[in-house]
C-alpha cells in the first residue's frame, strides 16, 4: 500500500535537504509520495533537478508562507 | 532503489574479481588450518605451502625475495609498521621526513611519532604534486633515519620520481619507504633496480580482497614489531595468518595485465580530454604526464564537490570529492591544499578512478551526466559565476 512520507528540512542548508531527499527516495516503495518541506532557496531548485534526472514524478513545487513544499511520486 | 551504478571510486576500493574469490574458497572450506610447521598435521602444512606460494608470487612481482615480504592487514598497517618499526628500532630518537600529501596512515603515524619525541619534517610539493626535491635535500640531517614518500598520490594520482629519491637517499645511507598502494601492478617497481628499502602494497586496489596487504622490507633492513603476540611473519607481525586473503592477493597480482593498464589509461585520457573540451572553468589536479593510469581528478569551479557527487549518485555514478563534508576529517583535501589550491578548488574537486570493470561507455555516460549536473548547479550556485553573488557557504 502506498503512503505519504514527510521529510522536514526546515532550517537545513544545501546539500542537507537533497541528502535527506535521497535517503527518503532510497527507502521509499513504488507508489509512495514524498512531501519535502524546507526553506533553503537553492534546495528548492536542486531537488527538482535530481528528481527529473532520476525519472521520478515531480508532482508539485509550492511556496507556502516562508517555506517551500515539494511533492515527489516514487 | 537498486539501479545499476557506474562505479568510479576504484582508488577507494575495487570490486573483488570472481577468479580471486574462487582461488580463496578452498582456504575457507577445505584447507582452512593455520600455517603450521612440517612436524604438525597435513592440513596445516598445506596451508603454509599456500601462504608461501602466495608470498613468492607477490614478492616476485616486485623483484624481491619471498623472505622480504611481510603480510599485513593492508595499507594502514604496512605504513604504521614501516614508520614505527624503523623509528622504534633506533638507539636514539631520530629524524623522519615525509611529504605533506601522504595518505593519513603515514601523516598521522608521523604526527604520533612527533608526540613521542621524534623529529619529523614535512616536505612540500609543487603545483603538480611532485615533491620539492631541493627541499628534501635541504631537510636531510645527520640523524635522519627514514624518508617516507608515496609512489603516487591517492587523490590526484601524481607519480613521484622514486628512482631519483631512492638514489639520493642511498648515497646518504638513509632508509627509504614508499607507499605504493596506488601504483602496485599499475606502474612497475623492481627493487633489484630501484634501491627502495620498504614498500607498502595492498590487495584492495587491484581487485583483491580487503584486509590484506604487505610490506616489502629489504632483508638487510631491521625493524621492530609493533604488535605484541605470536611469532608469525618472521616474528615481525603477530596474529594468525590470513591465508585465504593472501592467496587471493596473489591471484589478484597475477590477473593484472599490461593491456588492462593501457585500457585504464585510455579511459582516463578520454575522460580528461572530453571534460576539458566540453565544460568551461575546469582544472585538472595533478600531473598531466606523470599520473597513474586509473586516476583523473578535476575541479569544477563555482560548484561544490558534495553537490556534484550527490547529483551523480542519484543518476547512478559513484565518484569522490575532496570537499570537506564528504571526508570524515571534515576538512578540505590536504592534497589539493598542498598543491597550492585554495579551499574553493578543494571543494569543487572530483576524483574519477577506473578499474577493469569500466569501459568506454562508462566514460561517455559520466561525461554526459557531469556536463548536465555542473551546468545545472552553476545556475543555482552560491559560489559565483551564474549564481548569486552572495556566498552562502563558509568555505574557511
Amino acid at each position: 500500500m502506498s503512503k505519504e512520507i514527510k521529510v522536514n528540512c526546515m532550517g537545513e542548508n544545501c546539500p542537507v535537504p537533497l541528502v535527506e531527499t535521497r535517503k527518503a527516495i532510497n527507502k521509499a516503495k513504488e507508489g509512495d509520495i514524498l512531501v519535502i518541506t524546507g526553506d533553503h532557496a537553492s534546495s528548492k531548485k536542486e531537488i527538482p533537478m535530481a528528481v527529473e534526472a532520476m525519472d521520478l514524478e515531480l508532482i508539485s513545487v509550492k511556496d507556502i508562507d516562508d517555506y517551500w513544499e515539494i511533492k515527489i511520486g516514487v | 532503489m537498486n539501479k545499476e551504478m557506474v562505479y568510479l571510486d576504484n582508488s577507494a576500493v575495487t570490486r573483488l574479481d570472481k577468479n580471486v574469490l574462487k582461488a580463496m574458497q578452498p582456504y575457507f572450506f577445505d584447507t582452512y588450518a593455520v600455517a603450521t610447521s612440517e612436524f604438525a598435521y597435513t592440513m596445516g602444512i598445506e596451508a603454509k605451502e599456500a601462504l608461501n606460494k602466495a608470498r613468492m608470487k607477490i614478492a616476485e612481482s616486485l623483484g624481491a625475495k619471498k623472505e622480504e615480504l611481510i603480510f599485513t592487514s593492508g595499507t594502514t598497517e604496512s605504513n604504521n609498521l614501516a614508520l614505527k618499526g624503523i623509528m622504534y628500532n633506533q638507539k636514539e630518537k631520530g629524524h623522519l621526513i615525509v611529504s605533506e600529501i601522504e595518505n593519513f596512515s603515514v601523516l598521522n603515524t608521523a604526527q604520533r611519532l612527533e608526540k613521542e619525541g621524534y623529529d619529523v619534517s614535512y616536505i612540500g610539493v609543487d603545483g603538480e604534486g611532485k615533491i620539492k626535491f631541493e627541499e628534501l635535500k635541504a631537510e636531510i640531517r645527520e640523524d635522519t633515519v627514514l624518508v617516507s614518500i608515496q609512489h603516487a598520490n591517492q587523490e590526484i594520482g601524481t607519480v613521484q620520481n622514486i628512482k631519483k629519491i631512492a638514489k639520493l637517499l642511498k648515497d646518504k645511507n638513509i632508509l627509504f619507504h614508499t607507499d605504493a598502494t596506488h601504483t602496485f601492478r599499475r606502474i612497475p617497481i623492481d627493487v633489484s633496480e630501484v634501491p627502495v628499502d620498504l614498500i607498502t602494497i595492498s590487495a584492495h586496489t587491484i581487485h583483491g580482497p580487503r584486509g590484506i596487504g604487505a610490506l616489502f622490507k629489504k632483508d638487510s633492513v631491521k625493524i621492530q614489531k609493533i604488535m605484541n603476540g605470536g611469532f608469525q611473519e618472521n616474528n615481525l607481525r603477530a596474529g594468525v595468518e590470513n591465508i585465504p586473503a593472501a592467496v587471493g592477493f596473489a591471484k589478484a597480482v597475477e590477473l593484472i595485465t599490461e593491456e588492462e593498464n593501457k585500457k585504464l589509461k585510455n579511459m582516463r585520457d578520454k575522460l580528461i580530454e572530453r571534460i576539458e573540451a566540453e565544460i568551461d572553468d575546469v582544472t585538472l589536479n595533478g600531473s598531466r604526464k606523470d599520473r597513474i593510469p586509473q586516476n583523473a581528478n578535476i575541479t569544477f569551479h563555482y560548484v561544490e564537490g558534495e553537490s556534484i557527487t550527490l547529483h551523480l549518485d542519484m543518476r547512478g555514478f559513484a565518484v569522490s570529492t575532496g570537499s570537506a563534508c564528504f571526508s570524515k576529517s571534515l576538512e578540505a583535501s590536504h592534497v589539493i591544499l598542498g598543491i597550492g589550491g585554495d579551499h574553493v578548488r578543494a571543494h569543487g574537486s572530483i576524483r574519477f578512478t577506473f578499474s577493469r570493470y569500466n569501459n568506454d561507455q562508462d566514460v561517455e555516460k559520466v561525461v554526459t551526466a557531469i556536463k548536465e549536473v555542473v551546468e545545472n548547479l552553476r545556475e543555482i550556485s552560491p559560489l559565483g559565476k551564474k549564481g548569486s553573488e552572495k556566498n552562502e557557504f563558509s568555505l574557511q
